[in-house]
């Protein structure tokens, strides 16, 4: 499979410089076998590949290497554009594979982009894959990029174009980009990213003299390192809790979460707040807001409520007094006007009450 | 309306005892309760009081997460905080018993409403998790016990033949002040942070105040002084007028009068029960409501907190998950006054018990099904009907115990059941949470409390079944001594006497009927159901 990508290479690969053909041709070969084994065996056996590249490199060939994790140690004027920097081996012989690809033209509907997270020294691999139903377009022309720069070691199988990188450092994160060119341009992306650390969008609240916690947490992803900043004015200030020990307190609770305790709030503590993991590939930041109020903010509201409560109190016990006073006058009445009708029953006496039967 | 606003209850008597030669009262309030009037302001404020009684303590876990962080503390410490509430609510309830026995409804409420106040205001100045315990839990938890009894109490004294109505419009105030004080307080949390959310809470918490100034007292307890209108019924009258303000305002004076005759020995007893009616404990009813409502609450709340987690297990998304919450509380909100309606239909009310057995049955019968619910779905069907069932039980739950020992002795039973419940009701949660940690799996949760209710359901079925039987047994065997007048007399001055007890609770249940067509008699013919 990897023969096959080898020559494709050979064959896709934009050639500039008309010497590096011949050379190219040799370099293919041994490009394949290092690309076997940093393609697939993560404990490569770095030396062989290394030497390697150091011949690619005395022939001067202007080839780019993808593979950037094997010219670590040597100084190459032309190797690529990028700057490689130091890094130790082990950590490139250690790290993860992960494979990601997309597929050209795409469904309608979904983008075709794709967000990758890494957070530590990472082998990946990259392609994208051309539909089946296109697989009849001859003279294709793929490029990938990085940035503005061509990216030249494409391993190409039937459908698919990829490239293989190794990041072990943040100035290696970015987009990487496809572009297949035919009768349509087909475009994809891939965005590699550190973890993103989320602060909270409401604000925290809290009152002068009080104590304010702000709690920072890494989804999935443990950080090397937390570090808070506070903004005073435009620039971001990093917090020394050993420093100001009784006013900041940092507490690593656990690996992926964070809490910084503010002690004896004032109105300057008021403002925004970054919370900052650390990772192998580099540094997120997640934004907190803390807002400091004063005791008379509530203090209104429930000043309004309680006298709501009493008026509503009053007006519950007038009303009842007042339907007493009702009741009892009506009571009143009643009564007056049955007596009168008893005094007036026993003075008419028997003629009322002969008028009744009379009646009946 | 009827015209008793105006008409003080001693004329109403003199009224009866001329017109029927049966014993002068329906049901043992030692008057006719209005059945409507200003009664229906007293189920509104009731409906407050239950309300925040019911739903604060679910309503306060916002503040959870928060407060978790502030004190770096555990969760299951901060959970503290809510289960000492409930505790204390339920557990304050014969206090709260005591209290309305001896000042009747309206300052213990307006009492009630100060202390939560008081509670949380000192709260929002708490600078430990133990004083928020003291504060929150000890002080806000007793305030809204002195809430919640009395406001149920109130009911029976304002409503009988309307009774079943007015406690469920009174107890769908819960769902209501649910679906308002959960956003309320998210929105508070997020404006003033938890201080000044649990000051301005304190301030509507005083609400309870108003709820209080609402429950006028009702049956004055001094006689007033007039003109007798007839002398015939003057003495008749002036007797039913020392009884009547013996049975409203203090009952207190009822045993005094049988300390003078029965001196010594029960003195002791006597005064005890004067505020909590322990004799409660050889009624038939009361024990068999006792034990199975104890039961029933052993799976009565554990699924609604464990009804969001367990979407979530199932792959439902948390705005999903507390819809179906949402779902729960708007059926609730409708169930529990149609309930009232339903149970005070003439085809219910006599068998309003054999009611609420068997809607306790079918909460149970939901939560065995609920395994079998498979998607969101489902769950929402679960969800629809499990708000169905609870606010049926829900409605009935005071009614049919006013329904079993009468409203006159209901102030001291609702104490004594609440604090039997406290213990299931604070486990049964816990329990379920062991189940489900145990078996990693929810539906042992579901069958457990699905289980425990349709045994409860079943057992006050049949224990209702012998219980009516035994009523009427015991009603045609008073029926047959009222034959006899003499004994008529000793039985209605010896109303009071805790002798008395199980042939007095009669009237209440079987013959409601005949009760009810004896007023329609008193009252102007008008047929109401």
């Amino acid at each position: 499979m990897l023969a096959v990508k080898a020559t494709g290479c050979a064959r896709t690969e934009l050639q500039k410089d008309p010497t590096v053909t011949t050379q190219d041709a040799s370099h293919s070969q041994a490009n394949s076998l290092t690309k076997m084994q940093t393609g697939l065996n993560v404990s490569s056996p770095e030396p062989m590949t290394t030497t390697r590249t150091v011949n690619r490199q005395t022939q001067g060939s202007p080839s780019d290497h993808l593979t950037f994790g094997h010219n670590v140690s040597v100084p190459g004027p032309d190797l690529t554009t990028q700057e490689f920097k130091q890094e130790t081996k082990e950590h490139v012989s250690n790290a993860t594979f992960v494979e990601y690809e997309i597929l050209l033209p795409g469904v309608s509907g979904t983008s075709t982009e794709k967000n990758i997270t890494l957070d530590r020294a990472t082998r990946i691999e990259l392609s994208c894959r051309l539909d089946n139903k296109y697989s009849h377009l001859k003279s294709l022309q793929v490029t990938w990029k990085w940035g503005n720069e061509t990216l030249r070691h494409i391993n190409k199988t039937e459908n698919s174009w990829g490239i293989q990188l190794r990041i072990w450092d943040n100035s290696q994160l970015g987009s990487y980009s496809c572009t297949l060119k035919g009768e349509e341009e087909m475009h994809a992306v891939f965005h590699l990213q550190v973890p993103k650390i989320e602060g909270k969008e409401k604000p925290i609240v809290s009152y002068e003299g009080d104590t304010a916690v702000m709690i920072c947490k890494s989804y999935g992803y443990t950080p090397t390192a937390w570090t808070w900043y506070m903004t005073n004015g435009s620039e971001q200030v990093a917090i020394n809790d050993s420093l100001l020990a009784d006013k900041y307190v940092i507490n690593r609770v656990s690996a992926n979460v964070t809490h910084l305790k503010i002690l004896k709030l004032t109105k300057e503590d008021d403002g925004i707040y970054w919370c900052e993991a650390g990772f192998e590939l580099g540094k997120s930041k997640g934004k907190l807001k803390l807002k400091v109020l004063s005791l008379m903010v509530p203090l209104k509201p429930f000043l309004a409520i309680v006298a709501e409560v009493i008026v509503l109190v009053t007006v519950v016990f007038l009303y009842e007094i007042y339907s007493k006073k009702k009741e009892k006058c009506a009571a009143d009445e009643k009564e007056f006007d049955q007596i009168e009708q008893l005094k007036s029953e026993e003075s008419n006496g028997l003629e009322n009450s002969s008028t009744r039967h009379r009646k009946i | 309306m009827y015209p008793l606003l105006c008409r003080t209850p001693q004329s109403g008597f003199s009224v009866k005892s001329r017109l029927t030669m049966s014993p002068p009262v329906p049901s043992d309030l030692g008057y006719v309760p209005p059945d409507g009037g200003w009664g229906w302001a007293v189920v509104f404020g009731a409906s407050i009081s239950v309300g925040f009684a019911y739903t604060f303590p679910k309503a306060f876990t916002i503040y959870f997460k928060e407060l978790q962080a502030v004190y770096s503390i555990s969760y299951s410490q901060i959970a503290w905080i809510t289960s000492i509430m409930c505790a204390t609510t339920y557990g304050g309830g014969p206090i709260s018993s005591i209290l309305v026995n001896r000042y009747g409804s309206r300052p213990v409420v307006i009492f009630g409403g100060l202390l939560c106040g008081i509670g949380m205001v000192s709260a929002a100045f708490c600078t430990s998790i133990l004083q928020l315990y003291i504060c929150v839990g000890f002080i806000t938890g007793f305030g809204l016990a002195l809430n919640l009894q009395p406001s149920v109490i109130i009911i029976g004294k304002y409503f009988l033949k309307r009774r079943p109505i007015a406690n469920g419009l009174a107890m769908a105030g819960s769902p209501v002040m649910l679906c308002t004080l959960a956003p309320l307080n998210q929105f508070l949390f997020d404006n003033f942070g938890w201080r000044g959310s649990f000051l301005i809470l304190g301030a509507i918490l005083l609400h309870c105040c108003v709820a209080g100034a609402l429950f006028r007292p009702i049956g004055a307890p001094t006689p007033p002084v007039k003109p007798q209108v007839t002398g015939k019924g003057k003495d008749a009258l002036k007797e039913e007028v020392t009884e009547d303000a013996m049975e409203m305002g203090s009952p207190t004076k009822v045993p005094m009068e049988d300390k003078v005759e029965e001196e010594g020995g029960k003195a002791c007893c006597e005064k005890i029960n004067q505020y909590l009616d322990f004799s409660l404990f050889k009624h038939r009813g009361f024990l068999i409501y006792l034990i199975g409502n104890v039961l029933m609450f052993l799976g009565f709340f554990a699924p609604i907190v464990f009804l969001a987690p367990y979407a979530k297990h199932i792959g439902i998304d948390e705005y999903s998950a507390a819809f179906l919450l949402s779902i729960l509380a708007i059926v609730d909100m409708i169930a529990r006054p149609t309930t009232g309606i339903i149970a005070n239909s003439k085809w219910v009310r006599p068998q309003i018990q054999y009611f609420f057995s068997f809607s306790i049955a079918f909460n149970g019968t939901c939560h065995l099904l609920c395994p079998l619910a498979s998607g969101y779905t489902g769950l929402v069907i679960y969800a629809i009907f499990f708000g169905l069932a609870f606010g049926m039980v829900c409605a009935m739950l005071f009614e049919t115990l006013m329904d079993l020992v009468g409203a006159a002795r209901f102030t001291s039973a609702v104490g004594l059941v609440t604090i039997a419940e406290c213990c299931t009701i604070l486990l049964g949660p816990p329990i379920g949470g062991t189940l489900i940690d145990t078996f990693g799996d929810y539906k042992y949760m579901f069958i457990k409390c699905g289980a425990v209710m349709v045994l409860a359901g079943t057992f006050l079925f049949i224990m209702n079944y012998y219980n009516y039987r035994m009523l009427a047994k015991e009603e045609k065997e008073r029926k047959a001594k009222e034959e006899n007048p003499k004994p008529v007399r000793t039985e209605n001055e010896g109303r009071n006497s805790w002798n008395k007890e199980t042939t007095r609770d009669g009237p209440e249940l079987e013959p409601l009927s005949k009760e009810q067509e004896g007023l329609k008699e008193e009252v102007n013919g008008i047929n109401e159901v």
